[in-house]
């Protein structure tokens, strides 16, 4: 039982990890319907902007997190200028390539200038953590289940409640009828692609205390955080958070009671299963195309 | 056809000319390259990065059909790669198999797998593929590491045996290249053929347009699932022939970075030709080699150029340079207008009316919202039957039904006294139904006589001659719209109202009973709005059914025979024009209440 | 052709008394190949494989060459993938004026350059440290570190013998070095008649270790020796195994110890202990090569540049002894060189082609690591 409930408890820990990069992947997909595939990397990003800023120049945490989001959101901006905007009337295809392009580009530029040895990045508190019984409870899970749901309520309000979140709501729906309405559609995809960058650049800070900092640290939890957005139903944020901790969940309990080496290969199948049964996703609608 | 006029003939002959040519070209690249290795005492390094270029350059080709094709993403073509390597590795290491049957079983478990991976997929497509591909090239690296039993694990497998043919052992490396580049050169030949074949045409149009190739008869999953199993094969092949070059393989050689290699060397060459492959694949295991300066930035470099090639070169070199040779050496016009007769002239209109549709309370529902509701009516053979109604009444949609695009909720539809409700838009075309749309969907990437061609090439379309026969009727019916003169254009270059008329070009040139056209006059300014009613015109005339949705009230009397009306998704009238534009639901629906009461 | 007018004879003359010996000695440099990742992700530690070498060579040409010639590294980039390998190792093998090679230090690149070195048929010294690589018939591999076997028993062997240990658990990496490193393990182990009560396999890069340390803490082992290859991996394995309360010894492959694991798992890997083929305390040899390296080039060496230092010093030995460039003769020098102390140990090739028979323990000593005792064995 202790087993098990440990179980759960990392489980969640991990899916809340998947939740936030896919709730990236789910805000791009919703205002361009494109995959971006460089998702992870702004994780990563974040991450060794931690690292540079607070271990190398030895910036206070909190001054550091800051101009990291700021640095998130600039670098948001110029992907949106150089990887999605010049092709933003083609078709998904060559969109996706260049962001697997941008991927390659952006772990592979920060390679070449930090090196192949990861980093660590001290996590926010100074405990590990605490035992309830036979479980351990790291700080640092904590912390991003409790992040995540603050963004998500944050996301919330901010979407239903504010003019400039309903207009970027309006525009991922329906991208003519809000150029109709008079609202600036290439900025509401600029703001998303900035929004998204800071998403990501905040999961990479936190997550930096448990994975380390890589330059591959955000391309491995991109895939399954993509997996996790289709299996709660592509474009639906409630799918990202719900497919998000079910995959963490399955994956930890596969480990432990099936295998550890095809650890990776159950979020996969779980995938499979999906594409095969339910398409849409849990939260999805059936797809259909428009004539 | 006897006697095909000039323009078939000029057609004809452009084609064989640039066939030709080609033929010479690709034989003399061939004879120089073949002759390389056997005169020339190359050293193992160049014969290693031959042997590495050749075979790779096949799983590449692969891509070259299902991406450049078919417009189908795969990021698993190193995992087709690595089954046809591992087969060979395994087979001869093992199980001291022959490296021909090893070859053969490798090729033929990729394609099982491709096969499985494009039925389970290929219906969702875009991103989903790009993820269940990610998902299998994972899979499957992880299998080749962990069965340790089976495939050796992350040791690899040492001490592949080459082939022998007729007796003689192939063990010189550069025997062994010439072995590979006679492959590459077949391989390369059938995929180029394959671009110009009534299968690969039926690819391009379902990359460029996916529900416009279904509607003129493309079974557009079938050859989807094809052209990713054809992709898959190339892999295991190219991957099976690699295993012999380099006697060694190990599991990190075949892993998803090595699939974004190959998607990178399609792309860079140019995805829609298999030379812009081949060119792909030698620039990119040249270029680490002049790029070493570059040191540990290259791979970054690389990814800048994916990204640059997207933006800037989105046909890749070969196809940058395709089109600057079409812009320096503009396409001739074909001079002699006279087309050969379209077989459909050949019919005249009987008198009769004969019942060839039958719409029985057919309704479409999105959720709550009944865009169509238990509609009924009937068109008659040999009629001009058109649909009208205010905006969001459900035209629209009801033709989407009709086409097969959409399921209905309930209801059913009987053409030709078979019931077609349940059949998929291809089937309808097969069964004789065309149709056109309101946005114009045309094959942009194709020239205008390919996408009449494919017009032609339904199922069920008897023509004879086979490919030059199907030349012959695309041209017939772009005759009949008066734009023969055009045919070896791009479609991009048309105006619009051309546009218009080379849909309707494609879906005559696969012979319909009937044809749905949406909104045909929309954009159009009134004198080719006239043009347009003349050709309908004629086409009634040699007996064709038209079925047409238009807002333009004056096309609309010109032409119909019988009208329906529908409003808020329901049939409000039905019959004759003249009574029906006279029927008070009718003046009500489209002029609003105030208006109808001021007339009553 | 011009090359042959008497105009341009007279200008070669002019130009070869311009520039005097130098030119003389350059035609007469004996060039040794070095394959060694110079782009992709082992970049660096190329650098380190590269940096060694030469630090080797620049000693050895001080002192006069080999055979009285100039030694000059010829290094191609194998661009850290397999085929990058073959090609690397193929353009070197081109050059027919090289009569050796420095090869790589992973085994699976060995691997695939196995076969074109046994057509090439001339000497390679690697540092990979799969035993399979010397023992599958191709006798033109020396290795100039010591095997996984050697990596494997010195483990076992301190653990049970040293530390008085007896219940074992293996966790692994289930990549190449990962995967071998188990099975000696518990080959060395099954010796000493002790079966591991957990054997325990990963795959890299995995994000979270609970399953493997809670398996460890059921598994009631009061030892683990571990073979991993990513540092991440090994801390944060590390750290939920401490999590976990979970408090056995550890006995870790070389990578247990890399600076970078140090910095990773911080105070979790405090206690442990692990093999290593080159320390700098291990022996004075260790301590000289150090010192040297950090004076060339301001950074402290590691293994990847310890072991190509030591390649480079056997095979000019090894060229000097046989009086010849014939790789027949370099081949039986190599396997004649017994008691030559290098930076990584004392090399005694036996006749599988196997320098090196032992390893260094250390232990992470509050972070710090310290040189515990060197296990030899003699076979």
């Amino acid at each position: 039982m202790g087993i098990a409930l440990q179980l759960l408890f990392t489980g969640l820990g991990v899916g809340s990890i998947y939740a936030l990069v896919a709730l990236g992947f789910v805000l791009i997909y919703r205002a361009t319907n494109v995959v971006n595939f460089a998702q992870g990397d702004f994780a990563m990003l974040g991450a060794f902007a931690m690292v540079v800023l607070c271990i190398d120049l030895g910036i206070p945490y909190g001054v550091g997190i800051a101009i990291t989001i700021v640095a998130m959101a600039v670098i948001g901006a110029l992907f949106n200028l150089g990887v999605y905007y010049p092709l933003r009337h083609r078709s998904f295809l060559p969109v996706i390539i260049s962001t697997i392009g941008a991927s390659i580009l952006l772990e592979n530029g920060v390679l070449a200038a930090y090196g192949p040895r990861p980093q660590s990045l001290p996590g926010m508190f100074e405990t590990q953590g605490f035992s309830v019984g036979p479980v351990f409870f790291d700080s640092q899970y904590l912390l991003i289940v409790g992040v995540g749901i603050l963004l998500f309520g944050l996301q919330y309000l901010f979407f239903e409640h504010t003019i400039l979140g309903k207009k970027m709501q309006a525009t991922s729906q329906d991208k003519e009828m809000a150029s109709l309405l008079g609202i600036p559609v290439a900025t509401m995809i600029m703001l998303t692609f900035v929004y998204s960058a800071m998403l990501g650049g905040i999961a990479g800070i936190l997550v930096a205390p448990i994975l380390f900092v890589s330059v591959s640290m955000g391309s491995s939890i991109a895939l399954k955080a993509f997996a996790a957005s289709i299996i709660g139903g592509f474009g639906d944020v409630r799918g990202a958070i719900v497919g998000g901790l079910a995959l963490g969940v399955v994956e930890t309990f596969g480990a432990a009671y099936i295998s550890v080496p095809y650890k990776d290969a159950f979020a996969f199948l779980v995938l499979f299963f999906f594409l095969l049964v339910r398409p849409q996703g849990i939260f999805g609608e059936k797809i259909s195309e428009k004539a | 056809m006897s006697g095909a006029p000039a323009p078939a003939t000029v057609v004809a002959t452009l084609a064989a000319r640039r066939e030709r040519r080609g033929w010479i070209l690709f034989a003399i690249a061939a004879i120089a390259t073949l002759a390389l290795p056997l005169a020339v005492p190359l050293q193992a390094y160049h014969l290693n990065i031959l042997m590495q270029a050749s075979t790779y350059a096949i799983a590449v080709f692969g891509l070259t059909i299902v991406l450049g094709y078919a417009g189908q993403i795969n990021l698993a073509q190193a995992a087709f790669f690595g089954i046809g390597a591992y087969s060979v590795a395994l087979g001869t290491a093992t199980y001291a198999m022959s490296f021909w049957v090893a070859l053969a079983i490798g090729t033929a478990v990729a394609a099982v797998a491709g096969a499985a991976l494009g039925l389970t997929s290929l219906r969702l497509g875009g991103h989903y593929l790009a993820m269940v591909t990610i998902s299998f090239q994972t899979i499957l690296s992880l299998v080749l590491a962990n069965w340790v039993s089976f495939t050796r694990g992350p040791d690899g497998v040492t001490g592949i045996q080459r082939p022998s043919i007729l007796g003689h052992p192939i063990a010189d490396s550069s025997h062994y290249l010439v072995l590979c580049i006679v492959a590459l050169y077949i391989v390369g030949y059938l995929v180029w053929r394959l671009g110009h074949s009534r299968l690969g045409r039926s690819m391009q149009a379902v990359r460029d347009n996916e529900l416009a190739a279904g509607v003129v008869g493309v079974n557009a999953y079938a050859t989807k699932v094809i052209a990713f199993t054809l992709s898959a094969v190339l892999g295991g092949f190219g991957g099976g022939l690699f295993a012999g070059g380099f006697a060694y393989v190990s599991p990190d050689q075949f892993s998803f970075n090595e699939s974004v290699v190959f998607l990178t060397m399609a792309l860079l060459g140019g995805v829609r030709s298999p030379f812009g492959a081949a060119l792909g694949t030698a620039l990119l295991i040249l270029l680490p080699e002049s790029l070493r300066f570059l040191k540990a930035v290259y791979l970054a470099v690389y990814g800048c150029a994916v990204i640059l090639i997207m933006v800037f070169m989105p046909e890749g070199i070969w196809g940058w340079f395709s089109a600057l040779k079409r812009r320096l050496r503009p396409v001739q016009p074909v001079v002699n207008d006279a087309a050969p007769p379209l077989p459909l002239t050949s019919r005249t209109a009987q008198a009769g009316d004969a019942v060839l549709l039958e719409v029985k309370t057919l309704s479409k529902h999105f959720g709550g919202l009944k865009a169509v509701d238990q509609v009924s009516f009937t068109v008659r053979a040999n009629t001009v039957h058109a649909l009208i109604g205010p905006n969001g009444s459900g035209k629209t949609t009801l033709l989407n039904v009709l086409s097969g695009i959409y399921v209905p909720t309930g209801g059913e539809m009987i053409f030709e006294h078979r019931p077609i409700t349940r059949l998929k838009p291809h089937e309808r075309a097969a069964n004789g139904i065309g149709r056109t749309f309101q946005n114009i969907r045309l094959f942009t990437a194709m020239s205008v006589i390919d996408n009449v061609i494919v017009g032609a090439q339904r199922h069920g379309n008897e023509v004879e001659g086979g490919d030059a026969g199907r030349r012959d009727l695309a041209l017939a019916a772009l005759g009949f719209v008066g734009l023969a003169s055009r045919a070896l254009d791009s479609v991009q270059g048309l105006s619009y109202g051309h546009q218009r008329l080379v849909e309707i070009a494609r879906a005559l040139a696969g012979n319909p009973r009937m044809l749905l056209l949406d909104e045909p006059g929309a954009g159009l300014n009134h004198h080719e709005k006239q043009e347009l009613v003349g050709l309908l015109k004629r086409l009634r005339g040699h007996g064709l059914t038209i079925f047409i949705i238009d807002h333009d009230m004056n096309l609309v009397e010109q032409l119909a025979d019988h009208i329906t009306v529908l409003n808020f998704g329901r049939r409000i009238a039905d019959g004759a024009p003249a009574e029906v534009l006279r029927h008070p639901e009718v003046i009500k629906a489209y002029l609003g209440e105030e208006a109808h009461r001021a007339v009553a | 052709m011009g090359f042959h007018s008497r105009g341009f004879r007279t200008a070669l003359v002019a130009v070869l008394v311009a520039a005097g010996s130098m030119l003389a000695s350059a035609a007469d440099m004996l060039k040794i190949g070095v394959v060694a990742p110079q782009t992709g992700p082992g970049a660096e530690s190329g650098r380190f494989q590269v940096q060694g070498a030469k630090l080797a060579a620049d000693e050895i040409n001080k002192a006069g060459g080999v055979l009285g010639r100039q030694i000059e590294l010829v290094i191609e980039d194998d661009q850290t993938t397999n085929p990058g390998a073959v090609l690397a190792f193929s353009k070197l093998a081109g050059d027919k004026d090289i009569p050796a090679f420095i090869g790589s230090i992973r085994s699976t690149q060995v691997h695939a350059m196995a076969p074109d070195i046994l057509k090439t048929g001339k000497p390679v010294m690697i540092g990979g440290t799969d035993p399979q690589l010397t023992h599958m018939g191709n006798s033109w591999l020396f290795r100039c570190r010591p095997n996984d076997t050697y990596s494997a028993r010195v483990i076992s062997d301190f653990g049970v013998n040293t530390l008085k240990l007896r219940k074992w658990a293996i966790v692994h990496s289930t990549d190449a070095f990962g995967t071998n490193g188990m099975k000696n393990l518990a080959e060395a182990l099954k010796k000493q008649g002790i079966e591991p009560v957990l054997v325990q396999g990963y795959t890299n890069n995995s994000q979270d270790f609970t399953p493997v340390a809670l398996a460890v803490k059921q598994s009631g082992a009061d030892v683990m020796g571990t073979y991993m290859t990513f540092e991440p991996d090994q801390g944060i394995f590390a750290k939920q195994l401490r999590q976990l309360g979970v408090k056995t010894g550890w006995v870790g492959s070389p990578t247990t110890v890399t600076t970078t694991a140090l910095k990773l798992a911080g105070p979790a890997l405090y206690g442990s202990y692990a093999v290593v083929d080159f320390n700098r305390d291990s022996s004075p040899e260790a301590k000289a090569f150090a010192a040297k390296y950090e004076a060339a080039y301001k950074s402290a060496p590691d293994i990847f540049a310890s072991w190509a230092y030591d390649a480079v010093h056997v095979l000019a030995l090894a060229i000097n002894n046989a009086k010849s460039t014939d790789p027949k003769a370099i081949r039986e020098a190599i396997l004649a060189v017994k008691g030559y102390k290098g930076a990584e140990g004392t090399y005694n090739f036996d006749q599988n082609g196997d320098g090196l028979h032992g390893y260094n323990i250390v232990k992470n000593d509050e972070g710090k690591i310290v040189f515990d005792k060197h296990i030899d064995f003699p076979d």
